[in-house]
């Protein structure tokens, strides 16, 4: 590339330090952290749930859970948790993913944030009893760290757990240890597969084409196979995951959810 | 001397690309010169040498790779050796046809914000002389010099900024260009225009929605024609005998609320039948009075002679979103047959004027309403395929349902004017599709190729009784994966002779054509156009 910084004379590296200066104070505007939404009245909400729920629940969830967007009820936002940022964001849509944008006047999209706003109050701000170390060390000798990866460390046929804190409020967490079949994500379905031969394959179900089944096998990792080939097959929606219901103490639940509690992801400087 | 210059000239003339060629596409196979292969909208090639029997020996001539991100839906053309094709959002490229090597390259120059609704898509250009024309989604219609891609004339044909864009191919209708225009998520208020190919004025303008005191005024109320709706992006057919364009009207606006815009709101999810040289409205038939669920009917119409009840006929096929595979008389517009080719929940028959009966308790709701067909219809804009060989219609069909929500709507220009975002792929019921072959005089199924996922490429047929299409839909579970495999089917049963996976989407539709002897097949996948022939 042709460096065009060696042809720049005295004056312009002036004019560029200026520049430079009423760029970071636009941007400082754009970025405006003090702008504040004016509309969070009982009133706003209400025409804001209204919007949420005819244009945004299809990604986001009729309760913010999440789906084909990101899940809302954390309070924190991949692309900016502030009012401007959201303000921006939901007006015109986020470049190089499936958010659109232009759909509402201001006024309405501010409604539509002060009702998101009262999602994240369902998500896990407060942090839960228990001893998040005491239930790091359950984690790894429970068995849990067999089928889950925690930052790099861990089994891979379950969910990562790496950040699972930031995604899922406490009730969650605790739910999905009593009873993993209550919330399972299909992600982690599992194929039940017996081949014409005999041969027969229990998986998380990767992927499904029209000729194939793809999966990951605990013995023996990834698989292709063909659906002509098969004599039995049968998508389970229930988890591979035991239930820890009566195996763990009270006070070891606590600990433990604590623990994943603590997997919370780095929250974004604005 | 003279005699040199004589003969060069007879080779130009020879080799423009006339509109009289353009009558007569059956004589140049070799060529492929409109969208959809002919007028009649048949997408189907009298090439044989890729058939049956040498079908599975197809390998891959050549791979053109686009430098974009966006969406491929074109269907490129072929004149005489040469491809032209459009790359999204508004490129044109001219190829060399035997090897897929470029001559020139046409990029346009885009605003920041472009108002679309589903990408910054194009579906082809139109070609004829030494001219290539492309609609482009900050809504100009720009002519290009064959040989070169310079530009000759770039005339805005509706504002961008109020959610107007070109995406559909232009179609060449004696000396004029033909473009729809999108926007039906945006209020427009929808038009088909024509234009003189070689300065670029505009000679008339049909609009889809009327005016007050127009035809058809009637069945809006209040403003709401403004803002109605009816765009027109997907290329139509051209009836030379009758002189009649036959186009196909999308859906009204707001999409999923309808209550602004009580009537019937015609012209929206129409057939319309246009006089070629005045834009005066011949007929139409509505498949959807007072649309709620964005049935939108912009599908190629099919163009057929043929026998009704034993009596010879001017007919058009049509499979429309909304489920139903319809016959029309092309004289008079009258409805002879509406056949569901898919599972829908709507319709409970027609009148006998053929005015749909609607089932209750179909419309979207706040709470979410779920009807078969989805929000994506049981089939969409992409081409179905008639074969004379076979007589069969087939489509690209999709088994699904969809939850329909209803939720505010308030026209803003240049923001979404739609009412919700109702849910297309419910998780726990994904759908799935098929490639279907149907008996045009009843409708009923002949065969079908299941798949697992709901593709969004159409079909093309061949003298060699083959049937390409592909699957490339999204894959269920929100695995965020794709299936795409490029297949050959044979036209009279549906058994499968040939497969490849492309490992792209594929949003498109194969065409095909023949240079230095060799037969074509082309599809393209990802960000690629793939040519196959036999080694």
């Amino acid at each position: 590339m042709y460096d065009v910084a060696c042809e720049t004379s005295q004056k312009d590296i002036r004019v560029s330090i200026y520049t430079v200066v009423w760029l970071l104070a636009t941007s400082a505007l754009a970025q405006n952290a003090s702008l504040r939404n004016p509309h969070t009245t009982t009133a706003d909400v209400a025409a804001g749930a209204r919007i949420y729920r005819s244009h945004c629940a299809d990604c986001h969830g009729m309760t913010g859970q999440g789906g084909k967007g990101p899940d809302l009820t954390t309070g924190v936002f991949f692309h900016g948790s502030s009012d401007a940022a959201l303000l921006k964001n939901v007006s015109d849509g986020i470049e190089g993913t499936a958010m659109p944008g232009q759909f509402f006047s201001a006024d309405q999209i501010w409604q539509v944030i002060a009702y998101v706003r009262t999602l994240a109050t369902k998500g896990s701000a407060k942090p839960p009893e228990g001893n998040a170390t005491r239930g790091g060390m359950l984690f790894a000798s429970r068995g849990c760290a067999n089928c889950h990866l925690v930052r790099g460390t861990g089994g891979v046929s379950g969910p990562d757990l790496s950040y699972i804190g930031s995604q899922r409020p406490t009730e969650q967490l605790r739910r999905a240890i009593l009873e993993p079949n209550a919330l399972v994500d299909p992600a982690y379905w599992q194929a039940d597969i017996v081949l014409e031969n005999g041969t027969p394959y229990r998986g998380v179900l990767l992927n499904e084409d029209t000729y194939y089944v793809q999966l990951l096998h605990p013995a023996n990792g990834l698989l292709t196979l063909p659906k002509r080939d098969f004599r039995r097959y049968v998508v389970q929606k229930t988890s591979a995951m035991p239930s820890y219901q009566g195996k763990l103490q009270e006070a070891e639940l606590q600990d433990l959810v604590a623990y994943l509690w603590s997997l919370q992801r780095p929250r974004r400087v604005e | 001397m003279r005699s040199l210059l004589l003969l060069l000239l007879a080779f130009t003339a020879w080799a423009q690309l006339t509109p009289e060629r353009l009558l007569k596409s059956d004589a140049e196979p070799h060529n492929w010169t409109t969208y959809s292969g002919s007028y009649r909208g048949w997408r189907h090639s009298l090439l044989d040498q890729v058939n049956r029997t040498t079908v599975d020996k197809l390998k891959v001539a050549w791979v053109y790779q686009m430098p974009v991100t966006e969406r491929i839906e074109t269907t490129p053309l072929v004149v005489d050796g040469v491809m032209y094709l459009s790359e999204p959002p508004s490129n044109v490229v001219a190829l060399d046809a035997a090897t897929g090597r470029p001559y020139w390259r046409y990029r346009r120059s885009l605003p920041e914000k472009i108002n679309v609704c589903c990408g910054q898509v194009n579906r082809g250009v139109a070609v004829v002389g030494d001219r290539v024309f492309i609609g482009t989604v900050d809504a100009h219609l720009v002519a290009l010099h064959a040989k070169t891609g310079a530009v000759l004339w770039d005339v805005p044909v509706a504002e961008a900024k109020n959610g107007y864009s070109l995406t559909g191919a232009p179609l060449i209708v004696k000396d004029m260009v033909i473009t729809g225009v999108a926007g039906g998520e945006y209020g427009i208020r929808g038009f088909l225009d024509a234009y003189d190919l070689k300065t670029g004025q505009r000679r008339w303008r049909f609009w889809t929605i009327p005016e007050p005191g127009q035809p058809g005024s009637q069945t809006w109320s209040g403003d709401a024609w403004k803002h109605g709706g009816g765009p027109t992006w997907v290329t139509g057919a051209y009836d030379p005998e009758q002189n009649l364009i036959i186009w196909g009207v999308g859906n009204p606006s707001p999409d999923w609320n309808g209550d602004v815009r009580p009537g019937d709101n015609l012209y929206s999810d129409s057939a319309i039948a246009l006089d070629a040289d005045t834009g005066k409205l011949k007929w139409h038939y509505q498949f959807v009075p007072h649309d709620v669920h964005d049935w939108d009917a912009v599908q190629v119409p099919v163009l057929v002679d043929g026998e009704w009840q034993g009596k010879p006929r001017k007919l058009v096929y049509w499979a429309h979103r909304g489920g139903f595979f319809y016959v029309l008389d092309r004289t008079t517009g009258e409805f002879l047959l509406g056949k569901a080719f898919a599972t829908q929940t709507w319709n409970a028959g027609f009148t006998a004027q053929g005015r749909p009966i609607r089932k209750p308790n179909i419309d979207p709701s706040p709470e979410g309403t779920y009807l078969w067909p989805g929000v994506q219809g049981a089939t969409n804009w992409y081409s179905p395929s008639y074969s004379p060989q076979t007589g069969l219609f087939y489509l690209t069909a999709w088994e699904n349902k969809g939850l329909y929500r209803k939720g505010d709507a308030e026209y803003i220009p240049g923001n979404r004017f739609i009412g919700s975002v109702p849910e297309i792929d419910l998780p726990e019921e994904p759908g799935w599709g098929a490639i279907r072959a149907l008996n045009p005089k009843t409708g009923e199924r002949v065969w079908e190729h299941k798949m697992h996922t709901k593709p969004w490429s159409g079909v093309l047929t061949t003298a060699g009784k083959v049937l390409f299409g592909s699957t490339g839909g999204w894959i269920s579970r929100e695995k965020i994966a794709m299936e795409s495999y490029f297949f050959a089917l044979d036209a009279e049963n549906g058994k499968e002779l040939w497969r490849i996976n492309l490992g792209g989407t594929m949003a498109s539709n194969p065409m095909t054509y023949s240079v230095n002897g060799k037969q074509m097949i082309v599809m393209p996948a990802g960000s690629g156009i793939f040519a196959f022939s036999l080694p």
